[in-house]
């Protein structure tokens, strides 16, 4: 088990974040136990096979399928797509935008994954590599949402990991050099979020498939960050 | 206006058959492939594409191909994408087609 969301996160995103950092650490907690509530996807669109129409795809709508079919609408389920790139295959890449995180196979292919991002704001952008992994990694709410959150609360010592958990199966931690980011690609507890924007700037995938990746990758994997909206630009 | 009053019979059949077709167009409208019923409607350029634009930019940017990143994108036309790179700081245009072929990189 790991700890993570620690608001006394002890890396750095270079080049004079820190105050950022600070309290986008506080906001990377809370958002993630408090994401769907704030949910939108700016601009996503998916096809309605019966009214054959574009519809936009909102928290509601999302809510919706989910409970009808018990899994996101396809494009955002895994899948092998022809994918054109100069990239070593292992290469992670995140297209925030279109709610993709592509892991690069030989043959110019890619399997895609669907993925929720940060919601306004809260996107970013940047080449990192990921620096650990984690199984079920442990949830450690900040100190000012244990001081109002008595929910958060009883966790303050840490929300060991399991199928509650914000983090869920497993968390790929993002590092620039040997810092870490603060950001994380990880498991969730609400599936129904992937193809939105939710969080505060961590990739979410659900667990089957957040299990999928991390079985194939290797800690040291190139990560590229694509810029989603108008995303915060951390350099390479 | 006589002319108009012809006009108007003259073309009635083909009006007709303009709005039939129209019709028949939207009932057999082909929905994407499943891999495709998602899209923004800001339509950025696909991921693989803003990547080799990247690499295209290495060579007139004298930047290692690694360290340079797309910062956004747009359609440009039916077949092209505009992609905006930062190479060290440098900043730099590509278009790109939709089949892969880089047709400039310029700075920005």
């Amino acid at each position: 088990m790991t700890k993570d969301m620690d608001p006394m996160f002890p890396g750095a995103i270079a080049r004079g974040r820190a105050a950022t950092r600070a309290a986008l650490t506080v906001m990377l907690a809370a958002m993630v136990a408090l994401g769907p509530l704030a949910a939108y996807a700016a601009g996503t669109q998916i096809y309605d096979s019966k009214t054959k129409k574009w519809v936009d795809y909102d928290s509601r709508k999302a809510r919706q399928y989910y409970a009808r079919n018990n899994q996101a609408p396809e494009a955002f389920r895994r899948q092998v797509v022809t994918f054109r790139t100069a990239e070593r295959p292992g290469t992670i890449i995140i297209d925030g935008n279109q709610h993709f995180l592509y892991l690069v196979q030989p043959g110019n292919q890619a399997i895609r994954y669907g993925i929720g991002v940060g919601r306004e704001g809260f996107g970013w952008a940047g080449i990192v590599r990921v620096g650990r992994t984690a199984e079920w990694p442990t949830w450690t709410p900040p100190a000012e949402m244990v001081a109002r959150d008595p929910n958060a609360a009883k966790w303050a010592a840490g929300m060991p990991g399991g199928p509650e958990n914000p983090l869920g199966a497993r968390a790929l931690y993002l590092y620039e050099g040997d810092q870490d980011t603060i950001y994380r690609i990880h498991g969730t507890a609400e599936p129904w979020t992937i193809g939105l924007d939710v969080s505060s700037g961590c990739i979410r995938m659900i667990n089957d498939d957040i299990i999928d990746l991390h079985s194939r990758i290797e800690v040291g994997a190139k990560v590229i960050v694509l810029m989603q909206g108008a995303a915060l630009y951390k350099g390479v | 206006m006589p002319g108009t009053k012809l006009w108007g019979r003259a073309a009635a059949p083909q009006v007709g058959i303009l709005v039939f077709l129209g019709l028949a167009a939207g009932c057999s409208t082909t929905p994407p492939p499943p891999e495709e019923m998602a899209r923004t409607v800001t339509e950025t350029a696909p991921a693989d594409l803003q990547l080799m634009c990247a690499s295209a930019a290495a060579a007139p940017s004298g930047v290692d191909s690694a360290k340079i990143l797309p910062t956004g994108s747009r359609r440009v036309d039916a077949r092209t994408f505009n992609v905006d790179l930062d190479a060290g700081g440098r900043k730099f245009a590509c278009l790109i087609d939709d089949s892969g072929t880089v047709t400039s990189v310029q700075p920005a």
